[in-house]
C-alpha cells in the first residue's frame, strides 16, 4: 500500500487587492502515489506550485479540494492532525536561518521538539540522543555547537542541524523544500549526504522539491515534473533523465546549464512562464511542438509506458 | 598579441567593520586581453563581487584598496578622482547587476530611467535621438517596446534582466562585467538570456567579465576562467584546463562537486568551511580543508606559479612539475 496517496490536489489562492476577482491555481488537479521507502523529487520553475505542494502535504496550508491519505487516514479537510500524525510528518526548508528561533540555543530548539514529542523519557536521554545524531552528521565536538545560537554557524551547518531537528522525530514522511537551494556548491553535499544517509537508515519517505533537475536526478528514485499547478510528467528518475518525453521536460534538461555535456538547446516561444489561460494545454503557449488541439483542451496524464506518464497531446494515441 | 584592456596587479582589497579588518581580495593579478571574457568564479565569501565592484569602484564606505593597480581601457582606475570616474563609468564601461529589480527605482518608468542614463553621458542629444536609440536597444535584447512605458514591477525577471543588460548596453561601452546576471532567474529563461549575451558579446565585439558561482554558466561565456577561494586567486586557465584537468585542489573539488546526471547518488563535497576572513593567515587559505595539504601549506603562503600554461597557488602543484 502507498503510504501517501493524492488524488485530484487544488490548492487556489484568491488575489487582488479591493475585490477577490481572479484566482491563482498553485496546484490544480495532482494526483500521486509515494510508496514507502521512496525519495520523491518534484521539480519545477518558480511558480508551479512546488512549495505549496509541500505546504499542503505537511498540513500546513488547507487545499482547496482534492483527497490526501496517508497511512490510510484521511487527512485532507483540516488542518487539525492528532499528535502523532504530526510527528510523522516533518518538513525542511529552504533558509534554516528563518527556521530556528534566533534567541535559543541550538541545544533547546532541538530538544524541545523532542519534549513535545515525548521523545525519550527525560531531557538527559534526549542530550544523549541529540549529541549521537550530531556526531554522525560530522559536528566535532558535538557539545560545543549545542551551546551556539544560530547565527553563530554557518549555513551549512545549521540545515544539518534542521535536517536533525527533524529526524530526531522519528518522521515516517518528510518534505525537503529546496533544502540545498541557499548553500554553496562545496557544502551542499555534506547537507545531501547526511539527508540521505538518514532517510536511508530510518526508512523515511522523502518528498524533495527542488528546481535543479540534475540534483533531483542524482537523489530522487522518481520525479514529477509541475508546471503551473499541473503534473507534466511522471516517471523514474531515470528515464526523466536519460529519456524525457513532454516538451518542458525535455527543454528543462536542454537548459540545465552543464560542464560535462553540452546539450542542443531547445528554444521556447516565449521567454517567460504565463499565467494559463482559457482551458488549453498550460505549456501550449511556450511550447514549439504545439498544434491546434493544444490551445483547446489541456492534456489528461497518460501512462505511455510501465510508470511512466505524460500530459502531451503529442504522444496520446487518440 | 593582443591588446591589454584590464590589467588587474595585486589587488588587495579589505573592509572595515567595527574592529575587524576583513581580508575581501588579497593579492589578486590578471589580465583581460582584447575581445576576451574571462569569468570569476567563487563561492559566497571569496572575494569576486568586491572585486567586481573595485574596478568599477563601486566600493561602500568601509572598503579599503590597500594596494595594487588596476588598469582598465589605459585608465588607471584606482588613481582617478571621483568625478572623472563618473564620466567614464557607464561610457566606457559597464556593468549588469543581479538583482534587477533593486537597480532600478520602482516609481518611475523603465524608459525614463534609461533615457535618464543616457542623457547624463550625453547632455546634446535630442528627445527623438534617444528614443531612436532606447529602441534600436530593446530590439537587440528582444523586448518590445511596450516595456519603455511600463514600471519595473509590471515586468517579469526575465524580461528585467534584459533591461539592466540594455542599460549597460546604453552609451556602447568597450567593457562589460555581468555580476551574477543570470542568477535569480529559472533556468529555461537564464539558457535563453545566456544565448543572447553569447550573440550581443559577438556582434559588438566586447571585452569583459563574468562574475559568478556557477561553473556551467560561466563555461558557456567565458574563454578563460578565475577560481578565487577566500580572496585569493587560487587557479587560473582557459575555460578547458580548469573544467577539464583542474590542478588546484580546491578547484579540483568544486568540479567533482558538481551533480552529473551520470554518477552516484552520494554527492562530492568538500569538507569544512570557509575560514574567518577577519584573520591575516600565512599559510595556504585552503589548507585547513584540503585532501593533500601537509605542514609546509601551514607555514607557507603560495605564491601564484605558472604551470603547464596557467597559473596556479598551491605548493604541491609546484613541487610536483
Amino acid at each position: 500500500m502507498s503510504l501517501l496517496s493524492v488524488k485530484n490536489l487544488k490548492k487556489y489562492y484568491s488575489a487582488g487587492l479591493v475585490k477577490k476577482h481572479y484566482s491563482v491555481k498553485a496546484l490544480d488537479g495532482v494526483s500521486f502515489d509515494i510508496e514507502p521507502g521512496e525519495l520523491f523529487g518534484v521539480i519545477g520553475e518558480s511558480g508551479c506550485g512546488k512549495t505549496t505542494l509541500g505546504l499542503v502535504l505537511s498540513r500546513l496550508e488547507r487545499e482547496t479540494s482534492g483527497e490526501i491519505t496517508f497511512k490510510g487516514l484521511k487527512l485532507s479537510g483540516t488542518l487539525k492532525l492528532d499528535s502523532d500524525t504530526r510527528r510523522q510528518i516533518q518538513i525542511i526548508f529552504q533558509n534554516p536561518y528563518e527556521s530556528f528561533d534566533p534567541r535559543l540555543r541550538i541545544e533547546q530548539s532541538l530538544l524541545l521538539p523532542m519534549r513535545i514529542n515525548r521523545i525519550c523519557d527525560n531531557d538527559a536521554e534526549r542530550r544523549e540522543k541529540i549529541l549521537g545524531y550530531m556526531k554522525d552528521a560530522g559536528f566535532e565536538p558535538p557539545d560545543a555547537f549545542l551551546n551556539r545560537y544560530p547565527h553563530e554557524l554557518s549555513g551549512g551547518q545549521l540545515q544539518r542541524i534542521s535536517i536533525i531537528r527533524a529526524m530526531l522525530l522519528k518522521p515516517t514522511f518528510l518534505v525537503a523544500d529546496e533544502c540545498v537551494s541557499m548553500l554553496d556548491l562545496s557544502v551542499r553535499a555534506s547537507v545531501v549526504n547526511l539527508l540521505l544517509d538518514l532517510v536511508e537508515r530510518e526508512k523515511t519517505t522523502v518528498l524533495f522539491i527542488t528546481h535543479d533537475l540534475s540534483l533531483a536526478g542524482h537523489v530522487c528514485d522518481r520525479i514529477m515534473v509541475l508546471y503551473l499547478g499541473k503534473t507534466v510528467e511522471l516517471s523514474t528518475a531515470k528515464r526523466i533523465v536519460e529519456s524525457p518525453l513532454h516538451p518542458y521536460t525535455r527543454i528543462l534538461m536542454s537548459y540545465s546549464p552543464s560542464i560535462f555535456k553540452k546539450r542542443e538547446k531547445i528554444s521556447v516561444k516565449k521567454l517567460d512562464v504565463e499565467t494559463a489561460i482559457g482551458s488549453g494545454c498550460v505549456f501550449a503557449p511556450r511550447c514549439p511542438y504545439s498544434f491546434e488541439k493544444c490551445a483547446q483542451q489541456m492534456p489528461p496524464l497518460i501512462e505511455i509506458e510501465p510508470s511512466h506518464s505524460v500530459a502531451c497531446w503529442l504522444y496520446s494515441r487518440t | 598579441m593582443k591588446n591589454v584592456v584590464l590589467n588587474v596587479q595585486d589587488l588587495t582589497v579589505h573592509y572595515k567593520i567595527s574592529k575587524k579588518v576583513i581580508h575581501a581580495v588579497e593579492n589578486v593579478s590578471f589580465k583581460v586581453e582584447d575581445g576576451e571574457f574571462v569569468g570569476i568564479v567563487g563561492e559566497s565569501g571569496s572575494g569576486k563581487s568586491t572585486l567586481a565592484h573595485t574596478i568599477i569602484r563601486l566600493l561602500p564606505i568601509n572598503a579599503i584598496v590597500v594596494g595594487g593597480r588596476i588598469e582598465l581601457l589605459g585608465y588607471d582606475v584606482l588613481s582617478l578622482g571621483e568625478e572623472d570616474m563618473r564620466k567614464i563609468r557607464w561610457k566606457e564601461f559597464s556593468m549588469v547587476f543581479q538583482k534587477s529589480l533593486n537597480a532600478l527605482s520602482p516609481v518611475h518608468k523603465v524608459g525614463n530611467q534609461l533615457a535618464d542614463a543616457m542623457k547624463a553621458h550625453n547632455p546634446n542629444l535630442t528627445e527623438e535621438e534617444i528614443i531612436d536609440r532606447l529602441k534600436q536597444l530593446l530590439r537587440m535584447v528582444n523586448l518590445p517596446e511596450r516595456v519603455l512605458k511600463a514600471y519595473p514591477h509590471q515586468l517579469s525577471g526575465g524580461m528585467m534582466q534584459r533591461i539592466m543588460i540594455a542599460l549597460a548596453l546604453l552609451n556602447h561601452p568597450k567593457f562589460i562585467i555581468f555580476d551574477e546576471a543570470t542568477t535569480a532567474l529559472d533556468v529555461v529563461t537564464q539558457g535563453q538570456i545566456i544565448e543572447e549575451i553569447k550573440s550581443l558579446v559577438k556582434s559588438l565585439s566586447l571585452t569583459g567579465l563574468v562574475i559568478s558561482h556557477d561553473l556551467g554558466v560561466v563555461s558557456e561565456l567565458c574563454d578563460e576562467i578565475v577560481v578565487m577561494y577566500a580572496g585569493r586567486l587560487v587557479e587560473h586557465g582557459t575555460t578547458e584546463q580548469i573544467l577539464q584537468q583542474p590542478l588546484h585542489p580546491y578547484t579540483q573539488g568544486l568540479v567533482r562537486s558538481l551533480p552529473d546526471f551520470a554518477r552516484e547518488r552520494r554527492l562530492f563535497g568538500i569538507p569544512g568551511n570557509l575560514p574567518d576572513l577577519s584573520e591575516s593567515v600565512h599559510r595556504c587559505v585552503f589548507a585547513p580543508r584540503c585532501p593533500i595539504a601537509n605542514e609546509e601549506c601551514f607555514t607557507t603562503v603560495p605564491s601564484t606559479e605558472e604551470v603547464d600554461g596557467r597559473r596556479v597557488a598551491c605548493l604541491k602543484v609546484g613541487a610536483r612539475v
